[in-house]
């Protein structure tokens, strides 16, 4: 089996990091604006309920988010 | 200078075009994808869309044919996430999509971690990472946990709605250092206290580190429940799972 340098991998290790980091922060900004189970497509990702999802027209398809992200969305959420 | 045709993938040609808007960034990009095989290449399309069953296949198949675990890091894995990571800045994907390919490198890298194995690399620490029982919400989760991961963690991911026996039984199971549990709601976070209880009733509270985080969590309620430490978001978490790995470590020797 092939091996791999310690050292090596660390520096990928701290490429991934500082990459993800990034995304983190931008995450964090977004996320005062936009719901974060809201994906490309304004569709719920979310495996609770929420107010603001929407029954799509399209068999299967999962529910549209018809939040306006003006308000804080976190209210919406069910809690039970 | 490489131009764009001189990349093969034709996915990863659309995606520069569409979305890399800043020539100096597109530049760069280009260049780094023009040296990359076709086959590494195919491999960060289907990691940018998100498509983790092809990558699982594509690495495995990469790495049983001896090519190089870290050019699957770099020019597979890594330079894909770079590009998804210019898409999420810019507002053309979002968290969940970021989750998705962040799940395609994991499936990826499963197949690498034999390797550092046997090369002695260990993991920087094992967590078991849950949200509590009753409560659904997982996106701070998942983002602690793709963080964790791309810190070089060993993370066991229990979802959602998790009860304290099977926080218990996974730390167990995994010989974990480090338990993380989320919480969204006020309702839910006493739960987490329920779960430290429980770890202390079975008497195994020693064995492993808890740390806490949520948005109505803060280090006051986590120091009153008895947990290890506090984390207010994914970075925090990992500097927070670093330093307990590094005094479980003390405690058992």
């Amino acid at each position: 089996m092939q091996k791999i340098d310690k050292a090596e991998y660390q520096k990928r290790l701290d490429r991934i990091s500082a990459m993800f980091s990034d995304m983190m922060r931008h995450a964090d900004e977004l996320s005062t604006e936009r719901c974060p189970y809201k994906n490309r497509f304004d569709q719920c990702t979310a495996q609770f309920g929420c107010r603001n999802q929407q029954k799509s027209d399209v068999a299967g398809e999962p529910f549209l988010c018809v939040g306006d992200d003006k308000l804080d969305y976190r209210s919406a959420w069910e809690t039970a | 200078m490489a131009s764009i045709n001189d990349i093969t993938n034709e996915f990863v040609r659309n995606e520069i075009q569409e979305y890399l808007e800043q020539p100096d960034e597109r530049e760069s990009v280009i260049e780094t994808f023009a040296k990359i095989s076709p086959r590494m290449q195919e491999i960060g399309a289907a990691l940018i869309d998100g498509q983790h069953k092809v990558v699982d296949e594509l690495t495995l198949k990469a790495i049983a044919d001896d090519i190089q675990a870290l050019e699957v890091m770099d020019d597979g894995l890594i330079a894909a996430m770079r590009i998804v990571g210019i898409k999420f800045r810019e507002n053309f994907i979002y968290v969940p999509e970021v989750l998705g390919c962040a799940r395609a490198m994991k499936t990826g890298m499963a197949h690498i971690e034999p390797i550092l194995s046997a090369s002695g690399i260990k993991p920087a620490g094992r967590v078991v990472m849950g949200t509590v029982k009753g409560d659904l919400h997982d996106i701070g989760k998942n983002l602690c946990i793709m963080m964790l991961r791309g810190s070089g963690f060993e993370v066991f991911d229990l979802g959602v709605d998790t009860s304290p026996d099977e926080f218990l039984a996974s730390v167990e199971e995994h010989e974990a250092t480090v338990m993380g549990m989320s919480a969204l709601l006020t309702t839910t976070m006493p739960n987490m206290a329920v779960t430290i209880e429980t770890f202390i009733d079975e008497g195994v509270r020693d064995d492993v580190k808890i740390m806490v985080g949520g948005a109505p969590v803060s280090q006051e309620f986590a120091d009153d429940m008895g947990a290890d430490g506090y984390g207010k978001d994914a970075m925090e978490c990992v500097a927070l799972a670093k330093k307990l790995v590094k005094e479980q470590a003390e405690v058992e020797s």
